[in-house]
């Protein structure tokens, strides 16, 4: 399974930044989320894809980290639905490297990035989304909408005006 | 019957039910506008596709690589087993640490790793040359009888010879407290120039070696990379870039390299 893991770490690490929107959080949590994996192998069905597991692994320990955060910072317990909304602030880092379509996609709020990510790019449908981001199916379709439709707006701006 | 936006999005997906599918499909036949609509939508898509797998090229921190090649799975109760796995982690990379004994051991002399706290060693992209040391390492470090071309006990040769040759000074680097044995030296081309690759072998019969060819400029900071099968360390010296080559998975090549940058 290391090795596996291994090779799916240039994809851990976009989805952990997607949701960090720090590399060295998304590291950190890429890292632990692997190491759950290794510990956690028992648990794993080797009929379903590993990616897809370790991804919910990775997504359940981000919305766990924020629900601490918020309890630290004397908000008390929020559900996941919202957890999965919050991401870390003023880490200085850039979380996606400089590039022109990466800035596009990095100026997308974190929410509709991950969606865009899950289904359009990892081929996750609408429902297995849903149950990775712990969001309703229909909250999927129209984040998945309005990031598309941020996307295109985008693309329809002239070069060099507003990124 | 009017075609929403997000009907359109969830109609790229293939997911709307059967029935609305084909009401889309039949008003995109009839409306050039849905048709636009879509196509904008079809190349944000294309557009989300291309910049996500752009984000892929990113270089993985070979710490964190090492941190889950190197993991011992526990059995034990999941939260001790998560709580000791992550206190055992180093949160900072192996190789930020590598790099500030180092800064700390040469700072003032050459500046040769100027830039290195602000720049984190990652798997980066690998230079020519270096493409070219991971091929001579996978073919030379099998060789026993053959693995060096002039022998540690002319290693007064060795210097003059390869330093004459690289136009750049070469030094036999002494890694004996790492329990490696000098070997000798061989002349390799790569990238269209002379290389300098010194030989090291450890007791279990493993093959490192430190490489190195001359530059005008230098780089700046340490490296570290996975490059065809291989860990490698480079980094910038006095009119020489250097890399040390060890297997996959040596967890001891930084502190090798470190040995290594202080001696040649």
């Amino acid at each position: 399974m290391k090795t596996d893991l291994i090779a799916m770490l240039p994809r851990l690490r976009r989805f952990a930044r997607g949701m960090t929107r720090s590399v060295s959080e998304a590291d950190d949590l890429v890292q632990d989320a692997c190491l759950q994996a290794l510990n956690k192998a028992h648990h794993y069905d080797p009929t379903q894809p590993l990616d897809r597991w370790v991804f919910r692994i990775t997504r359940n320990l981000w919305i766990s980290e924020i629900r601490k955060r918020q309890v630290r910072l004397g908000q008390g317990h929020i559900p996941a639905e919202e957890a999965s909304e919050l991401v870390s602030k003023d880490t200085g880092e850039t979380a996606f490297a400089a590039g022109q379509l990466q800035d596009k996609i990095a100026a997308l709020p974190e929410n509709l990035a991950l969606v865009l990510l899950a289904v359009s790019v990892e081929g996750y449908s609408y429902a297995e989304a849903a149950e990775l981001l712990k969001i309703p199916v229909g909250t999927v379709m129209s984040r998945l909408h309005r990031a598309r439709k941020e996307l295109a707006n985008a693309l329809a701006e002239p070069a060099g005006g507003h990124k | 019957m009017k075609v929403t936006e997000e009907q359109l999005s969830a109609y790229l997906d293939g997911e709307l039910p059967s029935k609305d599918m084909e009401m889309v499909d039949a008003a995109l036949q009839e409306d050039a506008n849905l048709q636009a609509q879509l196509d904008a939508l079809m190349a944000a898509d294309a557009m989300a596709q291309s910049g996500f797998a752009e984000m892929l090229k990113d270089p993985v921190p070979l710490a964190l690589a090492d941190a889950i090649r190197s993991a011992q799975p526990v059995e034990a109760r999941p939260n001790d087993v998560m709580a000791a796995n992550i206190n055992a982690r180093p949160k900072t990379p192996l190789w930020m640490g590598l790099a500030a004994a180092i800064a700390l051991a040469v700072g003032g002399v050459g500046g040769y790793f100027t830039g290195f706290a602000q720049a984190p060693v990652q798997v980066a992209e690998a230079p020519a040359w270096l493409l070219d040391i991971a091929d001579y390492h996978r073919i030379y470090s099998t060789q026993t009888r053959h693995l060096v071309e002039v022998g540690a006990d002319e290693a007064d040769h060795i210097e003059t010879w390869l330093t004459a040759t690289l136009g750049a000074e070469v030094r036999v680097a002494n890694l004996s407290s790492h329990n490696l044995r000098f070997e000798g030296a061989r002349l390799l081309v790569a990238a269209g120039k002379p290389v300098a690759q010194l030989l090291y072998t450890a007791s279990d019969g493993s093959v490192i070696a430190l490489c190195l060819i001359q530059s005008d400029e230098p780089n700046s900071g340490f490296k570290a990379r996975n490059l065809g099968g291989f860990d490698m360390v480079s980094w910038g010296g006095a009119g020489a870039n250097f890399v040390l080559v060890g297997d996959e998975g040596r967890s001891d090549l930084g502190v090798i390299a470190e040995t290594a940058a202080l001696d040649v």
